[in-house]
């Protein structure tokens, strides 16, 4: 008999590509993580992977390939033991790796007895064959190990819920006629489990037992088999299980992904935006490219007077205590308006209202948010006295005008933020701003629905600016 | 105490030949190679080693050559050898014991396997 490596590439080849995979993603996703030894044992590896898919196209000769795979196998070993019991998932992946060196060892060398029988090209899957009887079972095994499949077996209905619980099966075939434990309350029991629900069942069963089958496909049974069975019908009915049960975990997996997302996507902006608009963000997808557009916002900007000279006579524990209390309020105050928060520079915080959602009463929302936080300075004092701590006076500025808002920034590292005038220009009104005092411009007080007590409009000369800007003082709210 | 006998390694596959010599060190053992059959009989004269693990496809001497070589020099007769080969046919095992081997494994090597036969040839 020849050792016949020019013989298309056995199954086996499928589950090491497939190991490799999802090894180069593990090492891709944490090789900071990983000891630098770890790494290069990996990249042997890979680059013995690549080697063997040469191999195996070349079809070179049965020697070289079990060196590569040799090599395979003694390098996964080692990773095994260095690291496999700390990182369960690289562990598993090379387990897998491991049994697809094994079955290439005896797959390469048995494959012109395993080519006499006709056999149906399938991914290779992990199959449960649940039969009462020893001779069955073997005969199962041996067929659907042939074509690649991991088979395991199992004596009794018990037994096969143990194994379902054990392990990741692909595809359950199940005898009906069984004692104790029938197949029928088997297949019950898997479909009952919203674990195992979705793993396909084949049952087997006597071709005089029609009525027997016709219940369990009602029960949830994917597909039937009459003994004595065609093994080339068994592999294909496996084949097109198998095929069920990959797409099905291809859409769970997309489905914890979207999940994945939406926890990131909340985790991420949820610290900068109010819930509600993190929700309409998720409902609009095409919201997250945020390119970059054109619009019109009001801007706000708040520093607490006098902080950098404040803050030089504390120790620095103090000042943080100190700023992470008035930030965590204001930060509450401006999400409950629906204000997105742009940045903290130390004391000052820059929030807009408009972007990335737009709503009628933006202005209106920013100056109840400034008035709301003006009010909210007496109670952080308060805080701040029964620490000992000195009192805060902060100046709010209110601006209206369009800016560029998208994510702005790097590949490595962008953030939702805005550009242009409208932002300098309520910089240069803060800079007005006395402790304790909101100015709003003339653009926000235009756009306003409901009444203010505005006094004290003036106009500023500001530095770096063309035009003169005209700022009002804005009091307590007039509406009630 | 003498310094420990090495094992001798011949094989011309560097990858192989590497993470062999890898596994052999972290079992414990000294580790000398050599890459062809040859350079096997001259290490071997020079080192003096407690076993040797020979890959049979070899290249300038193959490994069933070499094998015999060592098998009719008095001073190198009596160091054990295993034969790595790629084939795990009968007739393969039956080819690597005639030239004078006096065990045998297949690749992909099973670890544990090879060091229950390096321990079992070990001289006490």
């Amino acid at each position: 008999m020849s050792h016949d490596s020019t013989s298309p590439p056995d199954l086996w080849s499928h589950i090491l590509r497939g190991a490799v995979t999802d090894l180069r993603a593990l090492a891709n996703g944490r090789g900071a993580h990983l000891p630098a030894s770890a790494m290069e044992d990996l990249q042997r590896i890979f680059s013995l992977a690549a080697t063997l898919d040469q191999q195996l196209a070349a079809a070179s000769d049965h020697h070289d390939l079990m060196n590569t795979i040799s090599g395979i196998r003694g390098y996964a070993e080692m990773l095994q033991e260095d690291i496999g019991s700390q990182q369960p998932d690289l562990g598993d992946s090379l387990a897998r790796l491991l049994k697809a060196t094994e079955n290439a060892a005896t797959g390469t060398v048995n494959h012109s007895v395993a080519s006499r029988a006709p056999t149906v090209a399938a991914e290779p899957g992990f199959i449960l064959a649940v039969d009462d009887l020893a001779e069955n079972r073997e005969l199962v095994a041996r067929y659907l190990s042939r074509s690649g499949h991991l088979v395991v077996t199992a004596a009794s209905g018990a037994e096969a819920l143990r194994a379902l619980a054990e392990s990741d099966v692909d595809v359950v075939l199940l005898d009906l006629m069984m004692p104790d434990m029938d197949g029928r309350e088997v297949l019950r029991r898997i479909k009952a489990n919203p674990d195992w629900r979705a793993t396909p069942v084949i049952v087997i069963s006597g071709s005089q037992d029609m009525d027997g089958i016709i219940a369990c496909i009602e029960a949830g049974a994917d597909d039937y088999l009459f003994k004595p069975f065609n093994p080339v019908l068994l592999q294909a009915r496996i084949k097109a299980g198998i095929e069920r049960k990959r797409w099905h975990d291809r859409e769970e997996q997309y489905r914890q992904q979207l999940e994945r997302n939406e926890k990131f996507i909340r985790a991420t902006f949820g610290r900068y935006l109010s819930d509600e608009i993190v929700t309409d963000i998720l409902e609009r997808p095409e919201g997250l490219e945020l390119g970059g557009d054109l619009r019109e916002v009001t801007i706000m900007m708040s520093d607490i007077r006098g902080f950098t000279s404040l803050s030089e006579h504390l120790a620095p524990a103090e000042v943080v205590a100190m700023l992470n209390r008035y930030l965590g309020t204001m930060t509450d105050i401006i999400m409950a308006h629906n204000g997105t928060i742009d940045e903290f520079i130390g004391d000052a915080i820059l929030a807009v209202f408009g972007a990335p959602q737009r709503r009628d009463d933006d202005a209106d929302r920013a100056v109840r948010c400034a008035l709301a936080m003006q009010a909210a300075m007496d109670s952080i004092n308060a805080d701040n006295k029964a620490a000992g701590l000195p009192a805060l006076a902060t100046g709010i500025a209110l601006n209206t005008g369009s800016v560029i808002a998208g994510n702005i920034g790097s590949e490595r590292r962008s953030k939702y933020g805005f550009v242009g005038h409208p932002m300098n220009v309520t910089s240069r009104i803060e800079d007005h701003c006395l402790g304790g005092e909101i100015l709003i411009s003339e653009s926000t007080v235009s756009k306003l629905a409901g009444h203010y007590r505005l006094s004290n409009r003036r106009e500023l000369d500001a530095r770096g600016l063309d035009q003169t800007v005209v700022v009002h003082r804005l009091e307590e709210h007039a509406d009630g | 105490m003498a310094e420990q006998r090495p094992i001798l390694l011949v094989e011309d596959n560097a990858i192989n030949c590497e993470m062999l010599a890898r596994r052999l060190t972290r079992a414990g053992f000294r580790v000398v190679t050599a890459a062809d059959g040859e350079q096997a009989l001259q290490v071997m004269a020079r080192e003096g080693p407690a076993l040797v693990l020979m890959d049979m496809n070899l290249p300038v001497l193959d490994g069933w050559s070499a094998c015999r070589a060592a098998r009719q020099d008095p001073t190198l007769r009596d160091i054990p050898i295993i034969a790595l080969t790629a084939h795990a046919m009968e007739a393969d095992r039956q080819s690597a014991l005639a030239a004078g081997c006096d065990d045998y494994a297949t690749k992909p090597i099973d670890f544990p396997g090879l060091l229950a036969k390096i321990q079992r040839l070990l001289p006490a």
